[in-house]
């Protein structure tokens, strides 16, 4: 009871304290006017009865000091002391406290940004209750190369269905562009397709209205779709009337029956999906593709389940894989394929989902933990260059500490006051990284949807475990960064101090950890910029690869015709007048069609063999209009390229890559020859092979080419096929976009705008994830060097103020500029060297790590160890002249009088 | 002043102001320091000014109280009092003090 009432009285006395100091001052003052009296009255003189009372009362100031000790909370007063201290000290050298700042803003920034990213692509999960009980559905096959695959056709996911035990819920879905008819034109909206079971299983209520639920989800019902927060509010307003509404989906009414929180992103987080309709509508959605008709030849879902409660992942991937034959045996057709599977052990199989299912996250696991092993090191590399700063700065206030330490102060009390003004360091830097870190983040994100599809969207907000993450680093930074020089400054006595007179005597010991943290530091840069250098040589070999055709200028013009009624030759005959009418265009050099442009990440094989021989080969197929391999630039070999009349009825007609055809007629004129496709159920194809051209780059640039066969447009059998116009222009791509646009409006109403991409913008794409690492590598590189070069400086300049009246002396007797330049550089110059060395050893050892990142580029390439080495060395070089002119400058007279 | 000065321990120390108060009230710091000074004989001899640290803490504790009033010079003071619950802690530490003092009487004395 005491303790509170005493506890309280502290509180309220943090109030009123210079009112409370006041008080105190009356009552001594009432107290030694007293005392006086009584002396006074004595006898004594007023002047030895004053003298008499002080005695008597004792030491004033003593008294005053444990009242206030008393009366408030001295510990948080002696904080806010020091912290203002340390503010005033702080603002007295601005360069060395926004080098220091910085230094930490840039490491914890950094690695906050990544952290984010990391934790928004790899480890955060899905915004629904009880992610841990979510489980992503896999198929696995004991000799599958690619692993496991998470790709499910609709026999499999009605077939689960039915037999889930072990899952509360489970349900397939996939993500896909809609097409929706808005004021009188049709765009394209991010959509999903999800079965019945989707929306319970991800247990998150609707704002507005109801889910999609099984009963929907079964043919013939009523066409009903659900929208996200963000659609209904741009679509709709917000306004409750949207519920019954209906919404033109791909020429179809579809009925809207509810809304979602925002917030809630599907079972993808990069992929946030405006509408949501059932599975059963799908060939409604995809028309005329019919992904459900196409049965087990078509895997076009994802798959996710709720464990039943109390049910642990292993026991639902036995209950999974006691179902699998059975299904497999329900589900398909095809007696071959069943006896495959059961060879190859198929079976279903389930992984922890909280976080969804995202191909993202397999894209850049790599790079982007990459990414982190080098903020990390950068962080590092921050740190120890913080310490040497500090270091520096420490020993240059030695004297003032020796002296308070000597009148009186305990070490204690100064080492806390020198780990106060660390932490307004580590504060100052961690808040100006944590400013910085969004913006890096979204720049990073941004890089990384970059040549990635449209409507990926990363949520790169801080949230709770960045926080965490941030300030766990920062306290852990400022201990170690603020306690071995706050040590080291208070060890040495005044006495020693004095003796060490002018500082220039230095003790091996004293000199070596500053030296080692620096040199720590150069080993670092080196092998940053070593790895900068690794990777970013190797995205340049990769872009200077020679794909086969010469892509610069080239724009993909995509076609849907899936909406409009022209068919068979009638479309053809569209478009050959539309490819026409771009021809014609200004700017437009060439333009031709395909249906798979190169790397546009599409792969269509047909396995072929000559008339002659039973020997298959895989050949990557594409179906092209005549003109295609002018416009791309590739060379014709021999033959001839197609033409509009080779219809049909002329005759099946192929043209072969060089590749394709020394494979399938080795040592032969291929021209003139018979190759057959072997269609399976639908019998075997006959073309006649009518010309030859270069090999070119099909979907990757790492893979080599391999053997290509085109087919002519004229002689193509599917039902409203799409195509792509590729066009090479000569200028601006904007009035093309224009005019195309325009053109195919005119020509074809119902169809939605064509979409124009750069064939470069595509290609970079495909080494994305290379790019952004060396983008990054070389980053942090520059931020590397930047902070090293800083440190050198820094802690250079320091140690040689210190020396001032050393260099003085030795000027005054006689030495030369040159030569103290050369004593200054040559502190450094043992950093320089030794960290290099330190640096050259661990890269040598640890490159190997970045082997299967690199294209081309041998990990240890002798070229670029001896280009980073050079690099440290002129930073380090450049670093340390200016301290060393500005010694040599010194004025010997003036250095003498300071000492 | 005696020669001999020795210490006074803060728990006694708190016990001779409430003791003083106890029986003049209300008293300013200089009263109190001056009565302790009497009762104590002369044996020991305060830093008189290490009573306010004291009082300070007694009246945290809520076991006086203090008013503003003028002192005999005229000038503005404090002065102090026991409060209700001080007057109760009085009896409980006198007990506690007693019972320390035998204790060390015991230890102390002549083993026979």
């Amino acid at each position: 009871m005491d303790f509170l009432r005493t506890l309280l009285s502290r509180f309220a006395a943090l109030a009123g304290r210079r009112g409370r100091d006041n008080d105190l001052d009356d009552d001594i003052a009432a107290h030694l006017d007293l005392l006086m009296e009584e002396h006074m009255a004595d006898g004594l003189s007023e002047a030895d009865a004053r003298r008499a009372a002080l005695r008597d009362f004792g030491g004033i100031t003593q008294t005053r000091e444990s009242y206030r000790i008393q009366r408030g909370f001295p510990r948080l007063e002696q904080f806010a002391r020091d912290l203002r201290y340390a503010s005033r000290q702080l603002r007295r050298t601005p360069g060395f406290t926004l080098t220091a700042v910085l230094t930490l803003a840039l490491g914890l920034g950094a690695n906050t940004a990544v952290f984010s990213l990391l934790n928004c692509i790899l480890l955060r999960p899905l915004p629904v209750a009880h992610s841990e009980e979510l489980a992503v559905l896999q198929t696995v096959r004991n000799d599958d190369e690619h692993g496991s695959n998470h790709s499910f056709g609709a026999p499999f996911l009605r077939a689960l269905e039915r037999h889930h035990d072990g899952f509360e819920t489970i349900a397939g879905y996939s993500t896909h562009p809609f097409q929706v008819r808005s004021n009188s034109s049709n765009v394209r909206v991010p959509g999903a397709i999800v079965s019945g079971q989707f929306f319970q299983m991800l247990e998150t209520p609707p704002v507005l209205g109801r889910w999609i639920t099984p009963l929907d989800d079964r043919d013939g019902q009523a066409t009903v779709a659900v929208l996200s927060d963000s659609y209904w509010k741009t679509r709709f307003q917000r306004d409750p009337a949207a519920i019954g509404s209906t919404l033109t989906i791909a020429n179809k009414p579809f009925t809207i029956i509810g809304v979602m929180p925002s917030g809630f992103v599907g079972a993808d987080a990069t992929y946030r999906p405006e509408i949501y309709v059932p599975v059963w509508a799908e060939p409604i959605v995809d028309a005329p593709y019919n992904a459900i008709e196409s049965g087990y030849h078509s895997w076009w879902m994802r798959m996710l389940g709720r464990r039943a409660p109390g049910v642990s992942l292993d026991r639902a991937n036995a209950a999974l894989a006691s179902v699998s034959d059975g299904i497999l045996v329900e589900s398909i057709p095809d007696a071959k394929w069943i006896k495959d599977a059961r060879t190859h052990h198929f079976r279903f199989a389930a992984e922890p989902g909280s976080r969804g299912y995202s191909y993202m996250r397999d894209t850049f696991r790599r790079p982007l933990v990459v990414v982190f092993v080098l903020c990390s090191a950068m962080l590092l590399l921050a740190c120890i260059n913080l310490a040497s700063l500090l270091m520096a700065r420490a020993a240059a206030r030695e004297r003032e500490l020796a002296t308070r330490l000597a009148l009186g102060a305990s070490r204690l009390r100064l080492v806390q006051q020198l780990l106060v003004e660390r932490l307004l360091i580590a504060l100052l830097g961690t808040g100006a990284g944590l400013l910085a870190a969004p913006a890096v983040s979204r720049f990073l994100a941004a890089v990384l949807i970059g040549g990635n599809g449209d409507y990926v969207s990363l949520d790169t907000s801080l949230d709770f475990r960045v926080l965490v993450f941030v300030a766990v680093v920062a306290v852990v930074s400022t201990l170690l960064v603020g306690l071995v020089p706050a040590m080291r400054a208070t060890s040495k006595g005044l006495n020693e101090q004095i003796k060490s007179g002018t500082q220039s005597i230095h003790s091996r010991q004293h000199r070596l950890l500053p030296r080692l943290l620096m040199s720590m530091q150069v080993a670092l840069a080196l092998i940053l910029v070593f790895g900068a250098g690794l990777l970013a040589t190797s995205l340049q070999r990769l872009h200077s690869i020679d794909l086969g055709f010469q892509p610069k200028n080239i724009v993909n013009l995509s076609l849907e015709m899936n909406k409009q009624s022209r068919d068979g030759d009638a479309l053809v005959a569209w478009y050959h007048q539309y490819v026409d009418a771009i021809g014609r265009l200004p700017g437009v050099r060439a333009t031709a069609y395909v249906s798979y442009p190169p790397m546009s990440g599409s792969i269509w094989t047909e396995t072929m063999h000559a008339a002659a021989s039973k020997a298959e080969q895989d050949i990557y197929m594409n179906s092209v209009s005549p003109g295609y391999f002018g416009t791309l630039r590739m060379p014709m070999l021999s033959g001839r390229d197609f033409e509009w009349s080779d219809t049909g009825p002329s005759g099946l007609k192929v043209i072969l890559s060089q590749q394709a055809a020394q494979k399938l007629f080795p040592g032969q004129n291929a021209v003139g020859q018979s190759v057959i496709q072997s269609d399976g159920s639908a019998g075997n194809k006959s073309f006649q092979v009518i010309g030859i051209v270069g090999d070119i780059h099909y979907a990757s640039l790492r893979k080599d080419a391999p053997p290509e066969a085109y087919v002519p447009m004229t002689q193509n059998t599917d039902h409203k096929p799409n195509y792509v116009a590729v066009t090479r222009v000569e200028g601006s791509v904007v009035p093309l976009a224009a005019a195309a646009r325009q053109l195919a409006s005119n020509m074809a109403p119902e169809i939605p705008a064509p979409v124009l991409t750069s064939m470069m913008t595509d290609i970079d794409g495909t080494i994305a994830s290379e790019r952004i690492m060396a983008m990054l590598a070389v980053f942090f590189a520059i931020c590397a060097l930047l902070v090293t070069a800083i440190g050198l400086y820094g802690t250079l300049a320091y140690s040689t103020a210190r020396r001032t009246s050393e260099i003085g002396i030795r000027m005054a007797l006689g030495a030369k500029p040159a030569q103290v330049v050369g004593l200054v550089f040559r502190e450094n110059a043992w950093i320089a060297v030794y960290g290099s060395f330190a640096g050259l050893v661990v890269a040598w050892f640890t490159a190997r790590a970045l082997t299967s990142l690199l294209y081309s580029t041998s990990a240890r390439d002798p070229w670029l160890l001896i280009a980073s080495v050079t690099v440290l060395v002129f930073i380090a070089s450049a670093a340390s002249l200016v301290p060393a002119i500005r010694a040599a400058r010194i004025d010997p007279s003036a250095a003498l009088r300071a000492e | 002043m005696g020669d001999n000065k020795s210490d006074v321990l803060q728990g006694t120390l708190d016990l001779m102001v409430l003791k003083t108060l106890e029986a003049m009230s209300p008293l300013h710091g200089y009263g109190i320091a001056r009565r302790i000074e009497q009762v104590s004989g002369d044996s020991i001899v305060l830093n008189q000014g290490t009573i306010y640290p004291a009082l300070l803490r007694l009246e945290q504790r809520g076991w006086i109280k203090s008013e503003w009033g003028t002192s005999e010079t005229n000038r503005r003071a404090r002065f102090y009092s026991l409060s209700r619950i001080g007057r109760k802690k009085i009896a409980e530490e006198t007990e506690n003090w007693e019972r320390i003092a035998a204790t060390m009487a015991r230890f102390l004395a002549p083993s026979n």
